[in-house]
């Protein structure tokens, strides 16, 4: 995987996050450091409650770290206000979520058509259609939501993520509502797609078999990050 | 993001939230607050223009001098020295006769020109006055009198011809005769009717029209002379009458039932969009994870809000023009025709009101949604409240009151009625609240659903809070408004013994008083003939009325007006001698005199004052020997001041008399007016169908805009049981899995709001006594009694109310699949 020339894309340095309780400080995590370079699949895993969610968030610069310093395609996001880090998200990082959060009032094409209208994006419909075709949904582009399995309702988000060219996708237990076979086919598919527009996808789950189709597996648990090995790293 | 792209999405999102419960709410409550609002504006200035704001065409001149007495001549030479139009008007009422058919009628002679401004319509269109020996009517008399133009009917000693009915016309008078049905007829007839005789109940007005100038230089000339019983009406300064006083209570009545509606509404609207806000952050999430800004997302809400008010908009303010047009149908007797269109800008004053509420109330919690962090579709986490929060919301109420003062143009009232309902809602809440704590722990033990019963009161209790001073106070003020009017028509008469006089027999001419005697005789009805002169208090113990009484005591009427003196060697059966001893003759030249005790009382007269009157340009002076109890509302005739027989004799009086007449004895009046035609005969039961016509009207638009304030309550209601309705369905799915059968969860419910109906029932039948005894105590003066229905029908309306919102509120609530819920909702 690793190209003649890696490209870091997130980097995490010394990163802890702490919150005020009122039963006092209660610290989630300290000292996690990570280097994850572009075209990089990678699983977050750990049990319920490890603060998975939470270093998403850190990750993805939807929050700021208590100590140590986060930087997504080469900016700091503690340097950054809200808005910018608004913009540094809308220009980097997509999200596929484990209930899709489609917005059911929309069609296929309109949900995928909207982040791009939102970005202000001249060919919007195009593209939104060409990356509907992708995900094998080209037939049913005026279903809303309410039309689709739970399957193609993922599919549809997936094209939604991918739409805006992201060059990191944060994918939250992207399986979690779907049965086995239908989430093992998404889950080809998002593979397939990371692969072909060279994006880094990081993944939280819980599944064993879906994190160790990845590259990298890292576990959270007890504070600490550790990495493991997976199939994934073992193909290379 | 463009424009054009926010715009349709939040067009689709609109369409989409109008299949939400909580968004239809919302729109409902702004529907209602909308029409009530334009309703009241509307109406409220065409009453105010036809009534409030005399105006040139509804007065029928520029200027009206109105009197007890025939006004001077001098004055209407004067106006027309002055280059001033005038002209004089008489009006009394008076009974006519048709067939079998007895009416009263108010009659209203007039002399060219007539009118000064403004224009008699009639139909056939006739020019100018009724021609002698013709008389126009109004379209009722015809009506009742089953009468049609052409035909003849009597008036006194002439025979007139019905030449015209009275569409619509200018100067209808004053007082209660407005509300008679009219009929007019020339002056050169007056005198032949022979209907005009001392103590006839005459109204006199001259009306003057010209250049302001003119009219100004005469104005003061009236005033430096005018007596106290005449009154100057100009175009500047506003009417008395009793016509416009009614319509002045029913208005302001409709004001606060539209205060409180708006207030509802507020509430209702504020809460929808809690609700609807709190359920909308995934959705503000999801836009904020696909780079929309928290500007870009506020945009979109209030878009979405600006479409919802465009529509209700639209729908408020036409149904508030339905209803208008339903209530000028309803009170189209009472208002000058045509009622003048209200200013165009009343017409959106509603919409206005309605975005301006809309906005407030919508901007706190749109903005708590715009601040939600993607970070919430991961880890579902409540937004603070923000400091800035709270302030936005506090900005919202203040702006909000702001608003409604300003829209009811009352400041210190509507302060004051904010301040009022706001304590009474919080007494009411916390003590209902408490109240079904208690029953629920009185209960305890009677049903196995008790024990959660108590638990959902507990975890219910800020929103009971809210619920139960809305319902108590809205089922208590239409309790209120129903009895109040039946209370005071119906009882009223009820509390009349049975043979209460039911006829007034007025302006007897002293030779016709053994006449009518014997009439009375031949239909074996008993009653005393009383004299009846007119006179004015000019001083007590030598003294003059300006230094002898008080400021206060000075503005009682009887020091402001002619008072009717009687006298009789015994005292009246129907009075009662309270202080004194009845002094039945003159002691040589002195006379003595017996006063009514509430007069007496007022003006702080003694046993042993002398009284001095003016009768005429006679003086005579009494003693005061006996003081009287006297019941007003007996229907006999009841003098403040009864003089002993001989010091009045030589006066210009007329006599007067009441009787009770049933059956067969109703043709007394056909007799007497046959043989007596000028007599004025007055039939008290057509007086109160008259009155009760007049309530009935007020209360039946006044009922319309209570209609529109329940349905406010009502859907307050189902949005606050909206509010916690994932939390019920929450417990209910739980109760399923822990095996409650889905009846006993249906039963739980049904309990809550059995008990919530209760209560809000109890404290609305407690508001309602209380009101109703003080309405009776002190405004319509009977004896106040409990209404023991309230307690059985109000607590069942209210219970039927919380079953029938709830049962809406849920109905989308699918119970088959707990687990399911359970997992979701959790």
């Amino acid at each position: 995987m690793n190209g003649p020339v890696s490209e870091i894309i997130l980097s995490a340095q010394d990163v802890a996050k702490r919150f005020d309780t009122q039963a006092g400080t209660l610290e989630l995590f300290s000292n996690i450091s990570l280097q994850i370079q572009r075209g990089e699949t990678v699983a977050i895993t750990g049990p319920s409650g490890a603060g998975k969610s939470t270093l998403l968030s850190l990750l993805a610069g939807l929050d700021l770290a208590t100590e140590g310093s986060i930087t997504i395609a080469g900016q700091a996001t503690h340097q950054l206000d809200e808005k910018a880090r608004a913009e540094l998200r809308s220009r980097h990082i997509s999200f596929v979520f484990q209930t899709f959060h489609l917005l059911p009032e929309l069609n296929a094409l309109e949900n995928v058509i909207l982040p791009l209208e939102i970005r202000g994006t001249t060919d919007a419909p195009d593209k939104a259609r060409s990356w509907l075709q992708q995900v094998g949904l080209g037939e049913r582009l005026d279903h809303h939501p309410a039309e689709l399995s739970g399957g193609e309702q993922q599919r549809v988000a997936i094209a939604r993520a991918f739409a805006t060219e992201p060059d990191l996708l944060f994918a939250d237990e992207p399986t979690g509502n779907l049965d086995e076979h239908t989430g093992e086919a998404i889950i080809e598919q998002l593979f397939q797609l990371n692969r072909d527009q060279n994006t880094t996808l990081v993944l939280i789950t819980h599944d064993n078999h879906l994190a160790a189709r990845c590259d990298r597996r890292l576990h959270l648990h007890n504070g600490e990050l550790k990495e493991r090995r997976t199939a994934g790293a073992l193909h290379d | 993001m463009t424009n054009h792209s926010l715009l349709k999405l939040a067009w689709q999102q609109t369409l989409a939230a109008n299949r939400l419960p909580i968004w239809r709410a919302l729109l409902l409550a702004l529907t209602v607050a909308i029409s009530i609002a334009t309703l009241l504006a509307v109406l409220g200035d065409r009453l105010e223009q036809s009534l409030g704001r005399q105006t040139a065409e509804l007065l029928g001149a520029d200027m009206t001098l109105r009197s007890g007495r025939p006004i001077d001549p001098a004055i209407a030479e004067r106006a027309r020295s002055l280059g001033l139009e005038t002209s004089g008007v008489i009006q009394f009422p008076t009974m006519i006769e048709a067939g079998d058919n007895l009416l009263l009628i108010s009659l209203r002679v007039v002399e060219a020109p007539y009118p000064l401004r403004g224009k008699i319509v009639t139909q056939p269109t006739l020019p100018h006055l009724p021609e002698p020996g013709t008389l126009w009517a109004e379209p009722s008399v015809l009506e009742r009198l089953n009468l049609k133009v052409g035909d003849q009917i009597e008036l006194g000693y002439t025979t007139f011809t019905v030449a015209a009915q009275l569409t619509s016309t200018p100067d209808r008078g004053n007082g209660f005769s407005t509300f008679s049905p009219q009929v007019i007829i020339n002056r050169q007839d007056l005198t032949a009717t022979k209907l005009l005789g001392v103590g006839s109940r005459a109204r006199y007005r001259q009306l003057f029209a010209g250049e302001p100038q003119a009219l100004k230089q005469l104005e003061a000339r009236i005033r430096a002379s005018m007596a106290s019983d005449e009154r100057l009406i100009t175009l500047d300064n506003s009417n008395n009458n009793i016509n416009s006083s009614a319509l002045n209570n029913a208005s302001r009545y409709l004001r606060l039932g539209a205060l409180l509606t708006l207030l509802i509404s507020a509430l209702t609207i504020a809460l929808s969009l809690r609700r609807y806000t709190l359920n909308s952050r995934d959705r503000a999430a999801v836009l904020l994870s696909l780079g929309m800004t928290a500007r870009q997302l506020q945009i979109l809400f209030l878009l979405q809000l600006l479409l919802a008010w465009v529509a209700c908009a639209l729908v408020g303010t036409g149904i508030a023009l339905l209803l208008e047009q339903f209530a000028l149908v309803l009170l189209s007797d009472l208002l000058p025709q045509p009622v003048p269109l209200a200013q165009p800008v009343f017409y959106g004053l509603g919409a206005l009101l309605g975005l301006v509420s809309l906005i407030t109330l919508g901007l706190p919690p749109m903005v708590a949604m715009s601040q939600v962090s993607v970070m919430y579709l991961f880890r579902r986490t409540a937004a603070p409240t923000t400091l800035g929060g709270r302030v936005l919301q506090l900005v919202a109420g203040v702006l909000l009151t702001g608003l409604l003062m300003l829209y009811l143009e009352d400041l210190q009232l509507t302060l004051i009625l904010i301040g009022a309902l706001l304590i009474t809602a919080w007494v009411l809440g916390k003590f209902g609240a408490w109240l079904l704590r208690i029953s629920a722990f009185a209960l305890a033990g009677k049903h196995t659903l008790v024990r959660l019963l108590r638990l959902r009161i507990q975890q219910q209790q800020r929103w009971h809070r809210m619920q139960i001073p809305v319902i108590s106070l809205l089922l208590a003020l239409m309790a209120i408004s129903l009895w109040a009017r039946s209370d005071l028509m119906e009882r009223w008469q009820n509390q009349l013994p049975d043979d209460a006089p039911n006829h007034f027999l007025i302006n007897i001419q002293p030779h016709e008083r053994d006449g009518v005697d014997q009439v009375l005789d031949n239909y074996q009805l008993n009653s005393s003939l009383y004299p009846m002169i007119r006179g004015r208090i000019s001083a007590l113990n030598g003294e003059p009325v300006a230094t002898a009484f008080t400021p206060e005591q000075r503005q009682h009427n009887a020091l402001n007006r002619e008072l009717n003196l009687s006298w009789t060697s015994e005292m009246p059966g129907h009075n009662r001698l309270v202080a004194g001893r009845w002094s039945p003759q003159a002691d040589g030249d002195t006379a003595y005199i017996s006063v009514e005790q509430a007069f007496a009382n007022t003006l702080g007269l003694k046993l042993g004052d002398t009284l001095s009157f003016t009768v005429g340009s006679f003086p005579v002076d009494g003693v005061i020997t006996s003081v009287r109890a006297v019941q007003w509302e007996s229907f006999q005739p009841n003098f403040y001041v009864i003089f002993t027989p001989g010091a009045l004799d030589n006066m210009p009086m007329s006599y007067i008399t009441s009787f009770h007449a049933e059956g067969e004895q109703r043709k007394v009046a056909a007799a007497l007016l046959q043989r007596f035609p000028t007599i004025t005969l007055i039939d008290i039961d057509q007086l109160l169908a008259q009155a009760r016509s007049l309530i009935g009207k007020l209360s039946d638009t006044s009922g319309m805009v209570m209609l529109l304030t329940l349905l406010a309550g009502l859907i307050l209601v189902f949005t606050t049981l909206s509010q916690e309705l994932d939390q019920r369905r929450y417990e209910n799915a739980l109760l399923h899995t822990l095996g409650a059968t889905p009846q006993q969860c249906r039963q739980l419910d049904l309990l809550e709001f059995a008990l919530l109906g209760l209560v809000c029932g109890g404290l609305a039948a407690a508001l309602g006594e209380i009101a109703l005894w003080f309405i009776h105590q002190r405004l319509v003066l009977i004896e106040p009694v409990l209404h023991p229905s309230n307690w059985v029908l109000l607590p069942l309306t209210a219970t039927a109310l919380f079953t029938l919102t709830g049962l809406l509120a849920r109905r989308r609530v699918d119970e088959s699949n707990s687990y399911r819920l359970l997992r979701t909702l959790s």
